[in-house]
């Protein structure tokens, strides 16, 4: 099977290459870059007037599956993933039962296998069902295909049972990923912690319930050695946190998603649940840091924390509707939203490279000989529609705007699985 | 033209707020006759306890010559999970066209009154709005001062859970009061100072130069959930006891929105002073209602 991706702007940052370049993968992986390559007996994509990139990775997304498949599917949640311009995903552990087993996390394996779209990299738990009290068999998990470990939602509250975690497993190369939230500090609060939640009347987290726990973490990575992310970083000294540690030498890297870059804590007046999301959307001033921090290089990933929710869950009251929001399809556009300026070559470093790297996990480049995963992109504005997502989440902050970039084709393995707006799916998997 | 819910102060531009205390005070002067709201299916939606609120509005409804209904919220279907919407059209359908609601969580009152085809009357929502609290200490203030521009007032205790005091603060703030919010750190955070109001952490410092002095109420789950020390370091430095009332003004006056807590924010002489106006307030809050329904259901103020 030949896929040839003609036409395109190639940009490769691992390879730094920014220019008009066709990519050709035979069974799989990347056989050749140049100008006019031959296309025959292969399955063209029209890469004209677009960009052509090492498959976007989404390291941070909620599939549901298995536990909650009415707010998502492993094929739902994956066809969203290959619309919205990612090749691969990397789901998180808060499934029920909790990715906390070998058993579960091979049946992840093997669902996504049969659905045939995007690449799925299970996050094992760092804790039995997530609980923060015993650990979880990491090595089983790495066997299984897990590529890193996280209790993403919760956090353990108990430092000692983190730093054994992260001793236990520090003979894997497999990165600890934190999702920073005091529990104590945060209490009841269904958003950021400030002017709009004082006037509202309604419970507020500070930016300090996520600043104590970066500082924690931190701290823990730094004792222990272990190679560690911080997920969705939403506050300014969170940043500075995690400069400092890089400063002092402590293998840290961080993420931010799309709504904390965008979006402000001004989104409650009518008192619904639609930007309801953990960490919640701050003040001007955390996301003015946000934006700097992706200039500046302290943000080494793009991800979306894509989390689906029923549209009933998400209409109940505000103190019970869920947190999340879907992200999977909007992400190329909202961010392209939030940084006009950042350099393309940038723009795939933190979809592709940087989470390629940090989670081991095959892409990143499309350099000859490696995978034939690619996601090609344009500036072509377009409005977002939530009833239209492939995703069973149809809720965003995102609706109804108009967003300047959109995902043109997905390729995984050499399969086009996205093209003229259209899922198709693998005929068979490759081997 | 009349807003179709009252779910905060704000919904009423000053001119309007003012238009429903003129009414207020006609009523009180002379009861109209009751059949302003003669036919109108009116609901009670109390999912929180109330003894003044749900009494007054009570009141207020019979003597407009509403059809009232009550029911217990608690075993309605909403706690079933049904949707605020699916129930809002549900009381539609049935007839109900003025829903007064009171909810333990902020917002309730704006999401019912999004998805309900009829008026909205928000009776207590949370920590966030008690819109007829504040109109009829307005009215109180009123009476006494003939004004509202440059009177000095301050909201005394627990800010941070207090929906009266939020209430409070909008309309004050919009009629150009100058509003001084005292308490502990804990209960009133420094962001509070955003909304055009001091914040003043001195009671004592306070006292000797305002018209006003609003107690609020403090609870004693305050103290469990970590917000407050003993009782005595709060009283030590903001009940309004004997030796505090003497630095209060002569022609000051002292408002409650209630329940007391006899010992806590306030000691007995400040119930029996002469500068207290509590009675007057509750009196005062049936007359606020009857004119909030009128202005919501038959529009501007007839002129009376």
């Amino acid at each position: 099977m030949k896929t040839l991706v003609r036409g395109g702007r190639l940009i490769d940052p691992a390879q730094g290459i920014d220019a008009q370049r066709d990519v050709l993968i035979e069974n799989g992986f990347v056989v050749a870059i140049g100008e006019h390559l031959d296309a025959s007996h292969a399955r063209v994509v029209d890469a004209t007037n677009a960009v052509v990139a090492p498959g976007f990775i989404d390291m941070h997304v909620h599939l549901r599956e298995p536990g909650q498949t009415h707010k998502e599917t492993i094929a739902s949640g994956t066809a969203a993933a290959v619309a919205g311009g990612f090749a691969s995903v990397a789901c998180m552990p808060n499934t029920e039962p909790a990715l906390d087993s070998a058993a579960i996390v091979s049946e992840v394996v093997r669902r996504a296998e049969i659905a045939g779209l995007a690449r799925v990299y299970p996050i094992g738990a760092i804790t039995k069902a997530r609980a923060g009290i015993e650990l979880a068999p990491y090595h089983l998990l790495a066997d299984a295909g897990c590529v890193a470990f996280s209790d993403d939602g919760a956090t353990p509250r108990n430092a000692r049972i983190l730093r054994n975690a992260a001793r236990y497993a520090s003979d894997l190369p497999h990165v600890f990923i934190s999702h920073c939230e005091d529990a104590d500090l945060k209490g009841d609060a269904v958003m950021n912690e400030g002017g709009p939640s004082m006037r509202l009347g309604l419970e507020g987290a500070p930016g300090l319930a996520e600043d104590v726990i970066v500082a924690r973490d931190l701290l823990v990575a730094a004792d222990t050695r272990k190679a560690w992310h911080i997920a969705h970083v939403s506050t300014a000294t969170s940043l500075d946190l995690i400069r400092w540690s890089r400063a002092r030498g402590v293998p840290v890297t961080c993420e931010v998603t799309p709504h904390h870059v965008v979006f402000l804590d001004d989104r409650f007046d009518d008192y619904r649940a639609d930007s309801k999301v953990s960490p919640p959307l701050r003040a001007a001033s955390d996301r003015e840091a946000l934006r700097n921090a992706v200039y500046d290089g302290t943000i080494d990933v793009f991800a979306t924390d894509h989390a689906p929710h029923g549209l009933d869950e998400k209409a109940q009251l505000l103190s019970v509707a869920p947190v999340g929001f879907s992200g999977l399809e909007i992400a190329l556009g909202g961010y392209a939203l939030a940084f006009p300026d950042l350099p393309l070559a940038r723009f795939v470093t933190l979809l592709s490279t940087n989470p390629a790297r940090i989670l081991g996990v095959p892409g990143g480049t499309l350099a000859v000989g490696s995978c034939g995963d690619v996601s090609v992109f344009a500036d072509r504005a377009w409005t977002v529609d939530a009833r239209l997502f492939r995703s069973k989440g149809k809720n965003t902050p995102f609706d109804g705007m108009t967003l300047p970039r959109r995902a043109i084709a997905t390729i995984v393995e050499g399969a086009v699985v996205f093209e003229h707006g259209r899922v198709l799916p693998r005929d068979e998997v490759p081997a | 033209m009349a807003p179709r819910s009252l779910l905060d102060v704000d919904d009423l531009s000053p001119e309007e707020l003012v238009g429903v205390l003129d009414r207020a005070v006609a009523f009180r002067d002379v009861l109209p006759p009751r059949d302003l709201l003669a036919g109108v299916p009116v609901l009670n939606l109390f999912f929180e306890a109330s003894t003044r609120t749900a009494t007054s509005f009570s009141l207020a409804e019979q003597r407009v010559g509403a059809d009232i209904i009550s029911f217990a919220p608690g075993a309605s279907s909403l706690g079933k999970g049904e949707t605020i919407a699916d129930t809002a059209l549900t009381l539609r359908g049935i007839g109900v066209r003025v829903i007064v609601v009171r909810h333990e969580e902020s917002g309730f009152a704006r999401r019912l009154a999004d998805s309900f085809d009829g008026h909205v009357i928000n009776a207590g929502d949370g920590t966030h709005a008690h819109p007829t609290q504040a109109l009829l200490d307005l009215m109180t203030l009123r009476q006494e001062f003939a004004r509202f521009d440059g009177l000095r007032l301050a909201i005394v205790g627990d800010i941070l859970h207090s929906r009266v005091a939020r209430s409070n603060i909008v309309g004050m703030s919009a009629l150009g009061m100058e509003v001084t919010l005292v308490g502990p750190a804990t209960l009133l955070p420094d962001s509070f100072a955003a909304a055009g109001v001091r914040v003043e952490r001195d009671l004592d410092a306070v006292l000797p130069g305002l018209d006003a002095v609003m107690m609020l109420r403090i609870q004693r789950e305050r103290i469990s959930g970590g917000l407050l020390p003993l009782l005595d370091d709060y009283t030590q430095r903001y009940q309004l006891n004997r030796a505090r009332l003497r630095s209060l003004r002569n022609d000051a006056i002292i408002l409650h929105p209630g329940p007391y807590n006899r010992g806590v924010e306030l000691t007995d002489d400040v119930l029996d002073d002469p500068r207290s106006r509590y009675v007057a307030q509750v009196h005062n809050g049936v007359f606020v209602r009857m004119a909030v329904l009128d202005l919501l259901v038959n529009g501007a103020a007839i002129p009376a």
